[in-house]
C-alpha cells in the first residue's frame, strides 16, 4: 500500500501543496483530478520519491520513502507528463537502454521490448529515430518505457496531454487494459472523461489541496441536487450569461466553445425561462439538453470554476 | 549499467550535428587553413634548449699516472730540472685537463651538456639510466699513451671510450660534436707537436659552442604551422566536450529522462562517474583523430610517442573531469548558463592565454606563463615541447597543472553534485 500522510510543498515563498492524504492500494486505479497548476504534478513526484516533500510523509509498505526511496522505485513506472524520452535514439534503442537500466539484458531485454513495442502499436516503426514520430507516437513509447520492467504501480501524469483523439483512444485503450490485467493505477488529468473512464476512485484537487474524494458515484451524488442545462444556438453571449444569473441566483454559468452551461438546483424548472429570455434578447436557441451530472459538475460546484479554466 | 549510459551518450554526440561539427570538423577545417596560411611565417626560427647529460669515468687521473710517466721519462734519458719542466709542460697541455676546465666548463658549452663525474664500478647502472645521453670513459693510461704518441713517436694512439644513448638522439649529436671537436684539437695538437710546433691553445678552442650549435641548427626540430596548429586546436577544441555532455545531461533533467534513470536504481555517482568516462574517452579519440589527421593529411612526423600518449591521455582525463565538473554546475543551478559561459568566454580566454591561436610568449612572457597555467596551455606547450626534441621530463611540471585542475573538477563534483535527484 502507497500513502501519502500529510504531504506539504513550498517552493521559497510558494505553496505547491497543502495538506495532501492519499492511498492507493494494490489494484486499485486512483484519478488525481484538477486543473493546470493545482498541484498535481508536485504531488505524484513526491509520491514517486523524486521530490522531498516540506513536510509529510510517503509511506509504502509501512515504511517512509523519505529516508529510503529505493525500495519503492523498482516497483514503480512513472509516465511524467513530458515526453521523457532520446529524440536521436530509435523507438527501440530508446526501449533497451531503459530496459537495460533496470537491469534488463539479453534474450530477456529482446523479448520485453518486442512484447511493450506490439502493446504500445510502435513494432512496425521500431527502428524510426524518435523525433520522427508524431506526437501520439512519442505519447505512447513513453507510456512504453514505463512498463518494460513490469511494475506493480503505474504513476502516469497527463499521459494524454496535446495529442489527436485517435492516438488518445489508443492510450486510453492500453491503459484499461493494463488496470484490467490488475495493475494499480495513479492516473492524474484535467480530463474528467479520462479520469472517469479508467479509475475507480478520484481525488479531485485545486490551489495545492485535496478538495474532495470518492468513488465517482459517491463525487456525483454532491451535485445530484444540480442539473446542467446545456445551450446552443446563436448570438449566446457572455451578456446572455449574466441575463440568466440575475434570473437564477443560485446558478452558474460557463462556456465551452459554441457551447453554454447553465447549472443550478433541480428544483428549479428553468427552460421556458430560458426561452422567454433568449426571445427578449433577440438570443436564438437551437437546442437545450438537461445533462446528467458529471466530474466537471462536481468540480465546477466545488470550485466554482471549470476544470480546464 | 557504466557502459548503458557511456554508450547512450556517445549514440547522443554521434547522432547530433552540432556537436560532430564543433569537436572535429572545425579543428580540422582550422588546422588546415592556419598551417597552410601561416606556414611561411611560421617555418622559421627555433630556439634551443636543450641539455645533455654526459657521465664522465677519468680512470685516468695524473696522480694515478704521474709515477709511470716519470719513469717513462726517466727510460727516455730525461732527469732532474729538464725532467720536471716536461711534466709541467705536459700538465699544462694535459687533454684531459682541457676537456674538463676549459671546454665542458665554458659557459656556452655548460648551457648545453651537464657532466657529472661516475666511478667506472657502477658502469652498468650508468648506462641503464634514462636520464644519461652519453658516457666517456678514459683508460687509465691514457696520458701515459699520449705523451709517447705526442712527444716519443711511438705509435699507440691514445684511446678513448664514448657510449652514446638512443633516447634522444639530439642531445647525444650534441655530446658527440663536443667530444669529436676535442679530438680533433688533441690529434691536431699531436701533429704540431710531432712537427716540433708547440701551440696547446689548438686544443682550447671556442668551436665547441659552435659546434653545439651547429648540431642543434641541424637537428632540433622547429615547430612548423602544421605542428603548432594542430596541437592549438587540438587543446581547444577539446574544451567543447565538457559543455555538450553537459548540455545533454541538463536536456535529459528537462525531459524527464534523469528522474526515469533515478527511479531506475541509477545513482547519482554512476551517472556523474559516466560523464567523466565518457568525456575522457570523446576528448582522446579527438585528440587522437586529430593527431592521425596532422600525420596522414598534413605530413606530420609526430616524435616522442610515449611523451605524447602520456599528454593526450592527462589531457583526456582532465577534460573527463571537467565533464562531471559542468555537469554537476548545471544540474545545481538548472540552467545551461554554466556551460554558455563556459562556451562563449573561458575558451576563448583559455585558447588566447594558452597560445591556440598565436604563440602568445611573443607578446607577452608574464601572459605566456599564466597561459602554462591553463590546462589547455599547459598541455600545448608540453605537446610543442616534446616536439622539439625535448625530453620526457619536461612536461611532468606542465601535467602537474592538468593533475591539479583534474583532481579540483572531480573534488567540486563530488561535493556539489545533486545526490537526490535534479527536478527540472
Amino acid at each position: 500500500m502507497l500513502q501519502a500522510i500529510n504531504l506539504h510543498k513550498r517552493y521559497k515563498t510558494k505553496e505547491v501543496v497543502r495538506q495532501v492524504n492519499m492511498q492507493l492500494e494494490a489494484g486499485e486505479s486512483i484519478g488525481l483530478l484538477g486543473p493546470n497548476g493545482a498541484g498535481k504534478s508536485t504531488t505524484i513526484s513526491m509520491l514517486s520519491s523524486l521530490v522531498m516533500p516540506t513536510s509529510g510523509e510517503v509511506i509504502w509498505n509501512s515504511e517512509s520513502i523519505n529516508k529510503n526511496p529505493e525500495s519503492l522505485r523498482k516497483t514503480l513506472g512513472v509516465v511524467p507528463q513530458e515526453i521523457a524520452l532520446y529524440p536521436e535514439l530509435s523507438a527501440k534503442e530508446n526501449l533497451a537502454f531503459f530496459g537495460r537500466i533496470y537491469g534488463l539484458k539479453g534474450s530477456l531485454l529482446s523479448e520485453r521490448v518486442e512484447e511493450t513495442l506490439q502493446k504500445i502499436g510502435l513494432s512496425d516503426r521500431k527502428n524510426d529515430i524518435v523525433k520522427t514520430f508524431s506526437g501520439g507516437m512519442k505519447r505512447r513509447l513513453n507510456i512504453g518505457a514505463a512498463l518494460l520492467h513490469r511494475p506493480s504501480i503505474l504513476i502516469m501524469d497527463e499521459p494524454t496531454v496535446g495529442i489527436d483523439p485517435q492516438s488518445r483512444a489508443y492510450i486510453l485503450d492500453t491503459v484499461k487494459q493494463l488496470v484490467e490485467e490488475g495493475m494499480t493505477l495513479l492516473y492524474t488529468s484535467h480530463y474528467m472523461e479520462e479520469v472517469e473512464l479508467l479509475c475507480d476512485k478520484i481525488y479531485i484537487m485545486d490551489q495545492g489541496e485535496i478538495i474532495a474524494f470518492g468513488t465517482k458515484e459517491q463525487l456525483k451524488s454532491l451535485v445530484s441536487n444540480n442539473q446542467t442545462i446545456e445551450l446552443k444556438g446563436h448570438l449566446l453571449t457572455e451578456e446572455f450569461g449574466e441575463v440568466l444569473k440575475k434570473q437564477f441566483p443560485t446558478a452558474s454559468v460557463r462556456y465551452e466553445e459554441d457551447i453554454f452551461l447553465v447549472s443550478m438546483p433541480k428544483k428549479e424548472e428553468p427552460l421556458a425561462t430560458i426561452f422567454a429570455l433568449a426571445a427578449e434578447n433577440d438570443v436564438t436557441i437551437t437546442s437545450a439538453i438537461i445533462k446528467i451530472p458529471s466530474l466537471e459538475d462536481v468540480f465546477l460546484h466545488l470550485t466554482g470554476k471549470a476544470l480546464r479554466d | 549499467m557504466l557502459l548503458t549510459l557511456i554508450g547512450k551518450q556517445i549514440k547522443m554526440l554521434l547522432r547530433n550535428k552540432q556537436p560532430l561539427i564543433i569537436l572535429l570538423i572545425m579543428p580540422l577545417v582550422l588546422i588546415t587553413i592556419l598551417s597552410t596560411a601561416l606556414a611561411s611565417v611560421m617555418n622559421s626560427g627555433g630556439e634551443p634548449a636543450i641539455q645533455a647529460r654526459l657521465a664522465l669515468i677519468d680512470e685516468s687521473s695524473w696522480e694515478n699516472e704521474e709515477e709511470s710517466i716519470k719513469n717513462f721519462l726517466e727510460e727516455q734519458g730525461l732527469s732532474g730540472p729538464s725532467l720536471d719542466a716536461v711534466l709541467t709542460q705536459l700538465k699544462s697541455s694535459d687533454p684531459i685537463y682541457i676537456l674538463e676546465d676549459s671546454i665542458l666548463s665554458a659557459d656556452g658549452v655548460e648551457e648545453y651538456i651537464s657532466v657529472e663525474k661516475k666511478q667506472s664500478t657502477g658502469l652498468d647502472s650508468i648506462r641503464k639510466d634514462k636520464n644519461t645521453d652519453g658516457i666517456l670513459t678514459i683508460p687509465s693510461s691514457f696520458r701515459l699513451d699520449y705523451i709517447k704518441t705526442a712527444y716519443f713517436n711511438e705509435t699507440q694512439t691514445p684511446e678513448i671510450d664514448l657510449f652514446l644513448s638512443q633516447e634522444n638522439e639530439i642531445r647525444a649529436s650534441i655530446i658527440q660534436s663536443v667530444i669529436t671537436e676535442w679530438q680533433n684539437g688533441y690529434t691536431k695538437s699531436l701533429a704540431l707537436t710531432k712537427a716540433g710546433i708547440t701551440l696547446d691553445q689548438s686544443l682550447q678552442n671556442n668551436s665547441s659552442v659552435e659546434k653545439v650549435e651547429q648540431v642543434l641548427e641541424e637537428r632540433e626540430r622547429k615547430i612548423p604551422a602544421s605542428v603548432y596548429y594542430t596541437a592549438g586546436m587540438l587543446v581547444m577544441f577539446a574544451l567543447y566536450i565538457p559543455s555538450f555532455l553537459a548540455g545533454f545531461a541538463l536536456q535529459e533533467v528537462q525531459w524527464k529522462v534523469y528522474d526515469r534513470m533515478i527511479l531506475a536504481g541509477v545513482s547519482a555517482t554512476w551517472y556523474a562517474i559516466s560523464i567523466f568516462i565518457t568525456g575522457s574517452l570523446v576528448a582522446f579519440v579527438q585528440q587522437l583523430l586529430l593527431l592521425l589527421y596532422g600525420k596522414f593529411v598534413l605530413g606530420i612526423d609526430w616524435i616522442g610517442l610515449d611523451a605524447m600518449a602520456v599528454i593526450v591521455l592527462t589531457y583526456s582525463l582532465f577534460i573527463g573531469g571537467l565533464s562531471a565538473l559542468l555537469t554537476t554546475l548545471q544540474f545545481r543551478t538548472k540552467s545551461d548558463g554554466v556551460a554558455n559561459l563556459f562556451n562563449g568566454l573561458v575558451i576563448t580566454i583559455f585558447s588566447f592565454l594558452g597560445g591556440s591561436f598565436f604563440n602568445i610568449g611573443d607578446v607577452s612572457t608574464i601572459l605566456a606563463k599564466i597561459g602554462n597555467l591553463t590546462p589547455n596551455g599547459a598541455t600545448m606547450t608540453a605537446i610543442l615541447s616534446i616536439q622539439k626534441g625535448r625530453e620526457l621530463e619536461i612536461i611532468w611540471p606542465l601535467m602537474s597543472v592538468l593533475f591539479v585542475a583534474f583532481s579540483l573538477c572531480v573534488l567540486l563534483s563530488i561535493v556539489l553534485f545533486p545526490k537526490r535527484g535534479v527536478t527540472s
